[in-house]
């Protein structure tokens, strides 16, 4: 890094939080962190503490005050803020303020005028149609009109019937909610104005927002992913490949993502895998091309049972599955690849520094979200203290955690109950499958809660699926 | 047996409690004209609408924000050391005796006169539907509870469980939580009072309206 007299505001907490001042430290960069009463024992307090210095670490009311975040920039002497993933990471408005304001900063992520564009769904499919891209229908916002929701109901049925999809059905989702509750699944239109109602209470309740969002049914799909970095003059954009997310939680929640999306090198498919792979890269980089994409971002793919590539929408921030990808991509031959670091790196100024030819990949990656959640019960968080925590160290792991692995932790109600990212590497199908397991067989992670229940996690359920990835 | 008598005594001997004013967010702290041993009032009229009186202002991004007491009392520290610094979320600015209100008092006896069902993790509560709406057109005394009964929404990380009432039958006396507000494991959710009870708790009411002199 060139230019080291930066010091980055991380606006968010957790995991994304330590990777970030991870990526500062090496890029010789400053750092400030913010917390709230909640996250008091979150490891990212405990890095802001002993690495970050003075001036490093404020607590906040709340991550999603803006002027509670920029105070603690002002007036910890910050230049840039780091949105993470979540929060503020695809709030245009927000990044529009933090470049604007008195005192400018700048927004590590796309420019605010390319959140707001990629952000409005229509907007991006207008795009994607422009450059002969398709895309798949659903509500492109949140609803909060009951016959502009049945509407799109309608056309989601029309889609899937059109697909052969022997029983077509669409999600019905509180538009601030995540996480499994606040979705239901509708097969049956005449059910849809009744569902549509009872979500739509719910997110009252939640979140005081009424907008629910009708979406396509992943399940009979492959959901992929094409990873872009691009630097501030928008004309370089190079990929890191490819992911695939289809193994999801009840409520559609990611838990295992894998890199690259397809494997036609091990796995036969019944359509040519390769040249799908090849086409979303395509289609993601030219319309990374046409708007001057200046960040990194995630193109977000369906692929349907005959092999045809349909785009769902632009996720304009890093994503918590950046790490899968880096694990496998290798610039000018070298591992140890950091898109959080390439994006801080482009973000404040520099040229990306290589183009496309420099980026190859080797070997299969796998990333498995764990989480203290009953698979078994709907994927319910499970609440309380772990106990211990802990794993064996291999070259081909990489662990983010921001939980303690010498003290006790009781996991915060407030937020999402994500615990760590495992990254896994293979230099193959077959080799990451065999370290996942390994991984996953020697892992200690153990508690209880008041009513003395023994923790529940996904391990199992992680376990399962790793025999099933990349299968279509 | 409750003895009233008692407790109304024990709380004679000590009739205030210990009220912390913190920074609800960041900010460079000024505390203006208040001073130690002021007295100072709480929001007063029908709805709040009169406010409280300045302890501080609170200055983040150009805007002023206006800390005010939230009881009625007596400054007792104000932390001036502060004066003109930047202040994180939660910092101590003010500390303030709090003298008991009838309301208050009766609410702490009764909390040892009912049966309090408590939260059994921390989370946010709701009633369930059809008795949130009896409670908003009738008041809670409106429900009696019995034990079993689906009476609460739990909710934590955005996902919701129905939670059943378990203890003696009784109508809903108190209600001890606010909906949007996370609730520790074991604070009481709500005040049962049952039918057995009800003239012992009467007489309550009755003996801290009649024998509790609030301090001015």
């Amino acid at each position: 890094m060139q230019n080291t007299n930066h010091k980055v505001l991380v606006a968010n907490r957790g995991e994304i939080a330590i990777r970030i001042m991870q990526a500062c430290q090496k890029l010789g960069l400053g750092f400030v962190c913010v917390y709230t009463a909640e996250d008091s024992a979150s490891g990212h307090v405990r890095m802001a503490k002993e690495h970050g210095g003075e001036k490093s670490l404020y607590r906040v009311s709340s991550y999603q005050d803006a002027n509670e975040l920029l105070a603690v920039a002002d007036e910890s002497g910050a230049t840039a803020i780091h949105p993470g993933y979540g929060f503020f990471a695809e709030d245009y408005r927000f990044a529009r303020r933090v470049t604007q304001r008195e005192n400018k900063l700048i927004f590590i992520g796309p420019s605010w005028r390319i959140i707001r564009e990629l952000g409005d769904k229509i907007n991006t499919k207008r795009l994607a149609r422009s450059l002969e891209v398709p895309t798949v229908p659903g509500s492109d916002r949140p609803v909060y009109d009951e016959l502009e929701a049945e509407k799109i109901a309608r056309q989601l049925f029309e889609f899937q019937e059109e697909q052969g999809i022997e029983r077509p059905m669409v999600l019905v989702k509180a538009s601030a909610g995540g996480g499994g509750m606040g979705i239901e699944e509708v097969y049956d239109i005449d059910l849809f104005k009744s569902v549509y109602r009872r979500i739509r209470s719910y997110s009252l309740r939640q979140f005081s927002d009424e907008g629910v969002l009708i979406e396509q049914r992943i399940k009979d799909f492959n959901h992929l992913e094409v990873q872009i970095v691009s630097d501030r003059t928008g004309k370089n954009p190079v990929h890191f490949g490819t992911r695939n997310c289809s193994i999801q939680s009840t409520g559609l929640q990611k838990r295992l993502e894998i890199a690259p999306g397809f494997d036609p090198s091990s796995i036969n498919y019944t359509f040519d895998a390769q040249k799908v792979l090849d086409d979303i890269t395509e289609y993601s980089l030219a319309m990374a091309r046409k708007v001057g994409y200046d960040n990194v971002g995630t193109w977000e793919w369906i692929v349907t049972r005959d092999g045809r590539p349909f785009l769902m929408e632009v996720n304009t921030r890093i994503q918590v599955e950046n790490g899968v990808s880096a694990m496998i991509s290798r610039v000018n031959g070298q591992a140890g690849v950091d898109l959080i670091a390439e994006q801080i790196r482009v973000g404040l100024g520099e040229p990306l520094g290589y183009t496309q030819d420099a980026v190859t990949f080797e070997g299969v990656g796998i990333e498995y979200r764990l989480i203290a959640e009953n698979p078994e019960m709907k994927f319910t968080p499970w609440v309380g203290r772990i106990e211990d925590f802990g794993w064996d160290k291999h070259e081909w792991l990489q662990m983010h955690t921001h939980v303690p692995t010498d003290v006790a932790y009781d996991i915060p109600t407030e937020f999402d109950p994500n615990l760590a990212l495992a990254i896994i590497w293979g230099k193959d199908l077959s080799e990451v499958k065999k370290h996942g397991k390994e991984f996953l067989d020697e892992l200690r992670l153990t508690g209880r809660n008041q009513g003395e229940e023994s923790l529940k996690s996904n391990v199992n359920f992680l376990r399962i699926k790793t025999d099933e990835i990349l299968k279509f | 047996m409750l003895d009233i008598t008692k407790l109304l005594e024990e709380i004679k001997a000590s009739p205030y409690e210990e009220l912390v004013i913190t920074a609800p967010h960041t900010g460079v702290v000024s505390f203006g004209s208040v001073k130690e041993g002021d007295r100072v009032i709480g929001a007063t009229g029908t709805w709040n609408e009169i406010p409280g009186t300045p302890l501080a202002t609170l200055q983040r991004e150009r805007n002023d924000k206006i800390i005010r007491a939230t009881q009625k009392g007596v400054v007792e520290k104000i932390y001036t050391e502060l004066e003109g610094t930047f202040v994180e979320a939660g910092t101590e600015l003010v500390r303030l005796r709090h003298f008991l209100s009838k309301e208050e008092v009766l609410s702490i006896i009764l909390k040892k006169a009912l049966y309090l069902f408590e939260a059994p993790e921390r989370a946010k509560y709701y009633f369930a539907p059809e008795v949130d709406s009896k409670i908003k057109s009738s008041g809670s005394q409106s429900v009696t509870v019995h034990d079993g009964m689906e009476l609460f929404i739990m909710s934590r990380m955005k996902r919701e469980a129905p939670l059943n009432y378990s203890g003696p039958d009784g109508v809903i006396y108190s209600v001890y939580f606010q909906h949007n507000e996370n609730i520790d494991s074991g604070a009481p959710l709500i005040g049962v009072c049952p039918p057995d009870q009800l003239a012992l708790i009467e007489d309550v009411v009755v003996r801290v309206q009649t024998e509790w002199t609030e301090q001015e």
